[in-house]
């Protein structure tokens, strides 16, 4: 039977190229708008998950890493007091105005980390050395934002917050959420950016001993330090995404495309598939009234519909995979892990078969006038 | 002589209530192996409601269906694709090909459900016994009404069926081919010791027939013997 589920796919040409569009477009929505909502959480955090520390201190009450205010510098030295500290650094993240060549501005965020522990600077180097940021007044940018911000090659001069900046290096693909892209500097360097007061930061990053308890290296950090907040890697992430994606209009609506685009697939593919095998409802009458059981008619009508799937995946998956790539060098971010690739095979397989299933009442209980009336 | 089709005191109502109606009232008919058997009747008479149920396609509301010695009514619709494999060759009037697969795939797939033996070996043995040996290849689409019933007849005569129904055979097509494929049913009917079940309107099936049943308005009107089937050991002892 399996030769029937085959080439009623591919005998009528038009009816395929139909159906394979339908499945097709709706997996591009599913898989773009999905990207895009993955792309997004990745971007909103990059910063944090791109960040070595075990452990935050900041002020109380930060909504985002994005939203850090100033806390004192010397509760580095009492929170390395703390047995199971093992490093401490100073990092700072805030806004700032860099003013183009043309006397115009653009708001950028400074990321100021400690050059000795590394934890806070830039991955992703494509051209220069993090050990340049040594030198003073130097910055590193991402190379998508060349335009954006009036660069073109490094060595070059510009200002932010009216302090000379020179260009030592560039990034490659490191995306900001808000329109605000990153300028990596060290943390000595940023204290003449940002304006905060000398002896001030806007994170502690710590480093703990390998296997370290931070449940209870918290504990023990919020008894010896007060006016602070404390965060694991995990949980100043979870506090970041959750601001963009839920505390901002802008996350909600990049979601609810992700849902809407999952609906929508889901109704086109429901749709095509549906038609496709009310199609053949008429053969499935005949093959009935000449003695096919319903189950074998089930094997053909879900094997038809299994061939959509996979002929409509690899179709719409590599359409997908070329917007993902025309995206790369942009500051749009679409994502498309293997994962999620994998589980839109398993839903563009769910929906088909679930969509023939519709049909399959149809076919199974057909007025047997209708197969001898043809 | 034992009949192969015993039919008894059979009716087929549709709706309920009000709306109750009685397509086929009280019908009584058998029907002997090697007979070419001709149901004729107007429009609406009963004739596909008989056929399907004959065909145990349709169920009866009452009386009796008695096909090689099994009663039909009352099976559970388990049963009836069985049924239907095992004993029954369709003929549609439309064809019912399938459009998709060539005249040799549409033999062959009714041979793999009937579970024959190297089933494209055996279409394409059908196909040469109805003189479709060159259109074995050809798609529905590249063939005459003439050689799409003769595929269709191949296609019911997998697996040897001991009745063939065949619902208006000749309706969509020319004298020569409609002749054609009348020979055929003929022949298979004497020659393979058939039941060969004709639905149709078209006169020209009666030279070909052994027998012409008339039914109207759900009854038989009349049964007219053409020619004596003498009894051979196809027959039911």
């Amino acid at each position: 039977m399996s030769i029937l589920a085959w080439k009623n796919l591919l005998h009528d040409r038009v009816r395929l190229i139909v159906t394979l569009t339908g499945i097709v477009f709706a997996l591009v929505l599913i898989a773009i708008q999905f990207g895009m909502f993955l792309g997004f959480l990745d971007t909103a955090a990059n910063i944090v998950e791109n960040n070595s520390a075990d452990l935050w201190i900041s002020a109380p009450g930060i909504p985002h890493v994005n939203g850090g205010s100033p806390i004192q510098e010397s509760k580095r030295w009492k929170a390395l007091q703390v047995p199971g500290v093992t490093r401490t650094a100073n990092f700072a993240i805030f806004f700032v105005n860099w003013k183009l060549p043309n006397g115009a501005f653009e708001t950028c965020q400074i990321a100021g980390f400690d050059l000795d522990s590394g934890m806070g600077g830039p991955w992703n180097l494509v051209a220069g050395r993090v050990e340049d940021l040594r030198g003073e007044d130097t910055v590193i940018i991402d190379d998508l934002y060349k335009t954006k911000l009036g660069v073109h090659k490094i060595g070059e001069t510009l200002e932010i917050n009216g302090k000379r900046a020179r260009i030592v290096g560039f990034t490659h693909g490191i995306r900001s959420f808000t329109t605000a892209p990153y300028v990596f500097t060290s943390f000595k360097n940023a204290q003449n950016y940002i304006p905060m007061r000398e002896h001030e930061t806007i994170f502690i990053l710590l480093r703990t001993a390998p296997g370290a308890n931070l449940p209870a290296i918290k504990t023990r950090l919020l008894a010896t330090i007060p006016g602070i907040e404390i965060f694991t890697h995990d949980e100043i992430l979870l506090r970041t995404r959750n601001y963009w994606v839920f505390g901002t209009g802008a996350g909600t609506t990049t979601l609810m495309g992700a849902i809407l685009g999952l609906l929508v697939g889901i109704v086109v593919v429901a749709q095509t598939i549906y038609a496709a095998t009310i199609d053949h409802l008429k053969e499935f009458g005949t093959l009935k009234a000449m003695g096919a059981t319903n189950g074998q008619i089930y094997q053909v009508i879900i094997l038809q519909s299994a061939l959509a799937a996979v002929m409509g995946y690899v179709f719409g998956i590599s359409v997908a995979l070329a917007i993902v790539g025309s995206t790369a060098n942009t500051d749009l971010l679409i994502k498309l892990p293997w994962p999620v690739a994998l589980g839109i095979f398993g839903l563009t397989l769910f929906m088909c078969m679930s969509a023939s299933l519709l049909s399959i009442r149809k076919a199974t209980t057909i007025d047997p006038a209708m197969v001898f009336r043809g | 002589m034992q009949p192969l089709v015993s039919v008894s005191h059979l009716v087929k109502e549709y709706g309920s209530g009000a709306n109750r109606f009685r397509a086929l009232n009280d019908v009584s008919l058998d029907i002997h192996a090697g007979q070419v058997l001709v149901l004729m009747g107007p429009s609406g008479s009963g004739k596909t409601t008989l056929i399907s149920i004959l065909g145990g396609i349709l169920s009866a509301t009452s009386g009796s269906v008695r096909i090689d010695g099994r009663e039909i009514v009352g099976m559970p619709e388990s049963q009836r694709p069985a049924l239907r494999r095992d004993l029954f060759g369709f003929i549609f009037q439309g064809f019912n090909l399938f459009p998709a697969l060539t005249a040799e795939e549409n033999v062959a797939i009714m041979c793999k459900l009937k579970h024959v033996p190297q089933p494209a070996r055996a279409a394409a043995n059908l196909l040469e016994s109805v003189g479709l040996a060159d259109k074995r290849n050809a798609y529905p689409a590249d063939l005459s009404g003439g050689q799409k019933q003769r595929v269709a007849i191949a296609r019911a005569l997998a697996g040897h069926p001991r009745i063939l129904l065949a619902d208006e055979p000749t309706a969509a097509l020319d004298s020569v081919s409609g002749r054609n494929v009348l020979e055929i049913l003929s022949g298979l009917a004497r020659q393979n010791n058939r039941a060969v079940v004709i639905v149709t309107h078209d006169p020209r099936v009666l030279e070909y027939c052994d027998r012409i049943v008339t039914i109207e308005d759900g009854r038989i009107s009349s049964d007219e013997l053409r020619r004596h089937i003498p009894p051979t050991p196809g027959d039911i002892a």
